[in-house]
């Protein structure tokens, strides 16, 4: 197979200057002649030579291995067709020039991206929550409480008397329920909250106490943090967060790093709610499991939710709520449970109905 | 008319296509000679030829690829990718090619994903853990920024010609610590000296009073330490300028800090309303509107300002280096590649960075006293290629 010249400009590597020149394809070998004087300057088999992937305006390049640069302008397009049907193009190459193929790709693409977020990262999380040493989650936690300490948190003010009470039953529960699970309760000054770090430390703020001296309803939160700490929640946030910023780096990486981690935080939210919804259900096990009746926590949610509608939003901690179910939702779930258990639904189901 | 000392040259451009080679060797039309005047400068542009729609199936079919294969085809995306800008990248007629291997890029990926994993872990187990990670961080990084740029530039060629860096491990150390010193000064006071604040807050200000500093600093290195062939880059001094560009660059960041607050003022008010507790997404709403109404205004002009100043500073031997890029068409152009981008979820990425590219390259002009094609004529290959054989150990993207 002979082909007609294709004009080209000859590099030799060791000088900027280029010398026109023609480039022949003959018998799978590349041949590249001077245009002055028509001498012979390179010739190679074609498998020996390195062309560039054919894009719509780019001069086709062949390098060839002393150094040599060719590059074909004007007839780039000419010289690839002539090309292809001697060298096959690669599999990606062929795949990304078809645009069916392509439209194929994006579809696999999204669908794969929502199956990594919806399944495959908390899967692979709960695998690597798995393999990390309690020991290690529990030094984790302590360096979070630690910091906390050392920030913001201020130590309780409650009685002793209380604190060893809620803690010495929760204790007596939690070790009926899921003996076994290291656990730990701590309690320090502020608003209503609780939450559960790794490792197994549940931290209590005073004010929950305050709003609801109910003990009841105190073992129903922290039923729900112990709910948290079964299940590994924080370490397998953790690892579902690092998940998410992975994937959102793998799809908007090149763009900026904001626009990676805008969606990144959405993501870990909707995590959250998931995990919030499993802390609530293992809550209402527990608290049947322990005959604690769940009306006083309903109560308790009932005024959380009234509290909270008028509070600033600026304050530490407020996320924690946020990430959380709509409180419908979740009096909803208690509600169902008390009629499953056959107590009559409180009275105070009416007070959050205005509220919306 | 068969003249007897050139018998093959009239018979082989006759196989030619229209255009400028087969006129250079028919002598059918002289080349334009509009611009070539012997007391002005030979000014050349540079252009970009690539389209969205093609670098679309392109970024496509790598991004499907990466995710496949858990991001290991990355390195190889960033190599189709770096071709595919650089062989659509052309100065007088000849384009630029990207060399580096993928593997390379692999293991430096590896690399850098360990070192940041480490730095933004390790406070979260030990202030000692965090600590080392920056003492790492400060010994190794000098020396990883190099690797860095020779790996980029090594990898980069033009006219059959590979770019290069040109700096010692001594230089780099030189010139990097003392940045990175200053960079990392705040975080370590605010973890060694808890019982003052007066620390903190100076190192604070010095860096912040400092960045310009700093980015001076970092692309005189890049530019005065980078070769092509045996020609070198020069970088001539213009830390003023720099200051003088961030402080107006400040400014603008004010005034894009007051336009974003405009726009988050409707979401202000739904908040007061008080739903159900919707103040963290709220609140990320409204802070991602914040940075983007800053990014709109504020970046443009200083991207585009910057630029100028440093391509005006760079010299290769007897090329100087000129963009004409303006920070309000610039501002039109990141608008509505962030309109489109938000609107299509990222798909609309692969245009804008397209249109980017070709309005960022169409701005660049390069001019000598001589034609060009005579200064590369002059231009050689290095005597005995040091250095490139290293570069390919590990490939680092540090995008600066």
């Amino acid at each position: 197979m002979i082909a007609l010249p294709f004009a080209a400009t000859r590099f030799d590597g060791r000088s900027a200057a280029g010398e026109a020149a023609f480039v022949r394809i003959v018998d799978n070998a590349v041949e590249i002649f001077a245009a002055d004087d028509g001498e012979l300057r390179d010739r190679a088999p074609l498998a020996r030579v390195a062309v560039s992937e054919s894009f719509e305006r780019t001069p086709c390049l062949l390098l060839f291995a002393g150094g040599v640069t060719v590059e074909v302008i004007e007839e780039a397009r000419r010289l690839r067709e002539v090309l292809a049907t001697a060298v096959e193009p690669s599999p990606v190459v062929r795949l990304q020039q078809y645009w069916p193929a392509v439209i194929a790709a994006l579809a696999l693409l999204i669908a794969l991206s929502i199956w990594g977020y919806a399944s495959g990262v908390p899967a692979v999380a709960r695998w690597a929550a798995n393999a990390v040493s309690p020991a290690l989650e529990h030094r984790f936690g302590e360096r979070v409480l630690a910091l906390m300490d050392e920030t913001q948190a201020q130590p309780s003010k409650l009685p002793t008397a209380t604190r060893e009470r809620l803690t010495a039953r929760f204790a007596g529960y939690a070790r009926r329920s899921v003996p076994g699970v290291p656990m730990r309760v701590e309690f320090r000054d502020g608003r209503a909250n609780a939450f559960a770090l790794p490792g197994g430390i549940i931290v209590v703020y005073d004010g929950l106490v305050e709003i609801e001296p109910d003990d009841d309803a105190i073992m129903g939160v922290l039923g729900h943090e112990l709910g948290h700490v079964v299940h590994r929640h924080a370490t397998r946030q953790l690892f579902q967060a690092t998940g998410v910023v992975v994937l959102a780096s793998l799809l908007w990486g090149d763009l900026s790093a904001v626009a990676a981690n805008a969606p990144t935080l959405l993501g870990i939210l909707r995590y959250s709610r998931d995990f919030e919804r499993e802390a609530d259900q293992f809550a209402l096990d527990f608290m049947r499991a322990n005959d604690v009746p769940v009306q006083p926590l309903y109560r308790l949610f009932v005024r959380l939710q009234s509290e909270r509608a008028p509070r600033k939003r600026s304050e530490a901690f407020d996320s924690f709520l946020s990430t959380h179910p709509s409180t419908e939702e979740r009096l909803e779930l208690m509600q169902q449970e008390i009629r499953r258990r056959g107590d009559t639904p409180s009275p105070d189901r009416k007070d959050d109905g205005g509220s919306r | 008319m068969n003249e007897p000392s050139m018998p093959s040259r009239p018979r082989l451009a006759d196989g030619l296509e229209p255009g400028r080679l087969r006129q250079e060797l028919t002598g059918e039309a002289p080349p334009p000679l509009s611009v070539v005047r012997a007391d002005l400068p030979d000014v050349t542009p540079m252009s970009f030829t690539g389209e969205g729609a093609e670098y679309f199936r392109i970024w496509v079919v790598n991004l499907l690829l990466t995710i496949v294969t858990l991001g290991i085809y990355s390195a190889w995306a960033k190599v189709r990718k770096m071709r595919y800008f650089w062989q659509n990248t052309r100065l007088a007629s000849h384009v630029f090619d990207y060399h580096a291997n993928p593997w390379a890029i692999l293991r430096g990926r590896v690399i850098a994903l360990v070192l940041l994993g480490a730095y933004s872990w390790a406070f979260e187990f030990s202030t000692v853990a965090g600590l080392v990670t920056i003492g790492a961080l400060f010994v190794t990084g000098p020396w990883l920024f190099l690797k860095a740029q020779r790996f980029k530039l090594g990898n980069s060629s033009h006219r059959g010609l590979r770019f290069g860096f040109d700096s010692t491990t001594a230089q780099a150390y030189r010139i990097i610590a003392p940045i990175l010193a200053l960079w990392f000064s705040a975080t370590v006071l605010t973890v060694v000296a808890t019982d003052s604040m007066w620390p903190i807050g100076i190192a604070s200000l010095a860096t912040g009073l400092g960045i310009p500093w700093m980015h001076h600093r970092l692309k005189s290195y890049q530019h005065a330490f980078a070769t092509y062939g045996d020609r070198r880059f020069a970088f001539e001094p213009s830390l003023v300028s720099f200051y003088w560009v961030y402080a107006k660059g400040f400014v603008l960041v004010l005034l894009g800090g007051i336009a974003g607050g405009l726009l988050t003022v409707p979401f202000m008010w739904t908040l007061g309303r008080g739903d159900d507790d919707p103040s963290r997404i709220g609140l990320l709403v409204m802070s991602a509107l914040y940075g983007l109404g800053v990014y709109v205004f504020a970046w443009p002009y200083l991207a585009a300002r910057l630029q100028q100043v440093v391509w005006d500073a760079t010299r290769l031997g007897d090329v100087r280096f000129h963009t004409i890029i303006e920070a309000w068409p610039l501002g039109r152009l990141v608008a509505k590649n962030v309109l489109l981008t938000l609107a299509t979820a990222g798909l609309y990425w692969p245009f804008a960075s397209v249109a980017l590219a070709r309005y960022r390259v169409g701005c660049m002009r390069v001019s000598a006293d001589l034609p060009f094609a005579v200064i590369a004529a002059g231009t050689h290959a290095p005597s005995g290629a040091t250095g490139d054989a290293s570069a390919d150990a590990f490939g680092l993207d540090i995008g600066l």
